[in-house]
């Protein structure tokens, strides 16, 4: 509790400084709005001219954009200091001063960085959320409305998990790594459509090494009344941990990489 | 005249450099590309629309391989705004604008030519309907080759005018995100500008943004006919004397009321 504590306190304080340049944090916000609007743009011309994506009607495909901007742009709001800052850190040997301090390098990272401009990008996505969801016609229980949150929250851990490795390889090379983006930024952008319209190979990469059609789809369109594969319900329940396990298995790597960390020394 | 083609030689040979971070941006402009494809194919499987998969296909592709071309910006030149280093380079006896575009020519040049080619060299290797297809006619590919060229002058031109904007706004974030996000929606970086609806295409050609990839990747995959190639040229002759004049005005402005940061 002490560490959430911690890591509010220091997010609060990073929002404020954020504020201090107004001028500058209101055209970068907009530039972000501007930015995740052109993508819901592309979204809606290609539904304008296709209407359907294999089984999936327009509205379903709005439902799906809005998982995707949701769950990725809260990571990136919270999560900045792992999805943007880390190898700069370890570039400028600022991570040096987080070994030294009484407290878990992780948080400390995780306190390091926030995006408050991503807000208007999350904006979209909630939009296209409800966007989706009127057009679908979708009936909300409070078993749906739960497994959307579950959905979203273990999306934000895996897509935290995926920026790991970036960290990990970063240790290592000190560069940042651009490969790396083909899973995150790669990720966002091919499962913002569900994963069933994907080749095998992609479709195995998204699920086995990647799993957001794991946390995202399968709960996604059984909200949507549409089963993926025809699982079973429970499946939408149990399938999103693969979120937390990813966010595990990282995270030990991260610790296991650490201890192999030598300074830039500048 | 020599200064200019010196500092364009130079930075040629210092992108030509960065090998391993370009193994890694073809790998990852791959992948993007791959997913593009899939996706349309998928799309076309339901509804198959008048401009063929195949020519979707080689859009994508040629728009992945060259799209180092728009993004590559002299980070240097930001640098040198933000802590007010381009003091220095106001005395130098050279004329500034030219100086910089040749800069941002070269690297632009390099940068993009070193990645187009091998990837294009792949994507030619894929199976019908996943990769590159042939130019439509060797008409087309001939005339898609200065069309390209007039496309990288505007390119440059472009990059000059959100520098030019940098110099004013001092932080390139806001402004630059702004013109690089109309860059990469209207010169069918996100959608190919052919599968946008009818209505809307007869004005988003005529924009600047389209004159960059858009215009040479009709010619080659002959959604325009070669015989319409000189209107084409016409169209981005003048956008490129427009923001090349847009561009030098702005930055002579800048000069007079220049504010340098820092001491």
């Amino acid at each position: 509790m002490n560490i959430l504590r911690l890591y509010f306190k220091s997010i609060g304080m990073l929002l404020r400084s954020h504020l201090q340049y107004p001028g500058s944090f209101f055209m970068q916000t907009l530039a972000q709005l501007v930015m995740e609007g052109g993508e819901m743009m592309v979204v809606i011309l290609i539904v304008d001219r296709f209407e359907n994506l294999a089984e999936w009607s327009g509205s379903n495909l709005y439902f799906f954009f809005g998982m995707m901007a949701v769950s990725f742009y809260l990571t990136e709001l919270f999560g900045r200091g792992i999805t943007g800052d880390f190898p700069g850190m370890v570039r400028t040997g600022r991570l040096d001063t987080f070994l030294v301090r009484p407290r878990g390098v992780l948080t400390q990272v995780l306190c390091g960085g926030t995006d408050p401009r991503r807000i208007t990008c999350i904006a979209v996505g909630v939009a296209a959320l409800i966007m989706g969801s009127r057009l679908s016609g979708i009936v909300w229980t409070p078993l749906k409305a739960l497994a959307l949150v579950e959905s979203i929250a273990m999306s934000c851990l895996l897509i935290l998990g995926l920026f790991m490795i970036e960290g990990i390889f970063c240790i290592y090379s000190v560069k940042s790594v651009e490969l790396v983006n083909a899973i995150t930024y790669g990720g966002k952008s091919a499962c913002q459509y569900p994963i069933d319209i994907y080749p095998t190979p992609l479709r195995a990469l998204f699920t086995v090494v990647a799993p957001f059609s794991l946390t995202m789809h399968v709960p996604a369109s059984w909200i949507l009344g549409k089963p993926l594969y025809g699982w079973p319900s429970w499946t939408a329940f149990v399938t999103p941990l693969s979120g937390v396990l990813v966010f595990a298995i990282m995270t030990c790597l991260f610790h296991l990489a650490l201890r192999h960390y030598r300074s830039t020394g500048s | 005249m020599r200064a200019y083609l010196s500092v364009f030689r130079m930075r040629l040979r210092m992108e030509l450099q960065y090998r391993g971070a370009m193994i890694g941006g073809i790998l990852c402009q791959m992948f993007f590309g791959l997913i593009l494809v899939a996706l349309y194919r998928a799309l076309y499987a339901g509804k198959p629309q008048s401009v063929p998969i195949e020519s979707v296909a080689t859009y994508v592709w040629l728009q992945q391989a060259f799209f180092r071309m728009m993004v590559a910006s002299d980070n240097e030149l930001l640098d040198k705004i933000r802590s007010g280093d381009i003091s220095y380079d106001l005395c130098r006896p050279v004329h500034m604008y030219s100086f910089y575009y040749a800069r941002i020519a070269a690297q632009k040049l390099m940068g993009s030519l070193m990645r187009a080619i091998p990837m294009l060299i792949v994507a030619f290797c894929l199976p019908k309907g996943w990769g590159m297809t042939l130019p439509a006619s060797p008409f087309g590919f001939l005339a898609c080759i200065p069309a390209l060229f007039l496309g990288f002058l505007c390119i440059c031109a472009l990059e000059n005018i959100t520098v030019a904007f940098t110099m004013k706004t001092l932080d390139p974030r806001g402004m630059q995100g702004l013109l690089n996000l109309l860059m990469v929606t209207l010169s069918g970086n996100l959608l190919p500008l052919t599968l946008f609806p009818e209505s809307w295409q007869r004005f988003i050609t005529l924009f600047p943004y389209a004159q960059l990839l858009d215009a040479p990747i009709r010619l080659y995959t002959g959604v325009y006919a070669p015989a319409e190639a000189l209107r084409i040229y016409v169209i981005q002759g003048v956008w490129a004397l427009i923001l090349i004049a847009l561009g030098l005005s702005m930055w002579n402005a800048n000069r007079k009321r220049m504010i340098v940061q820092g001491g």
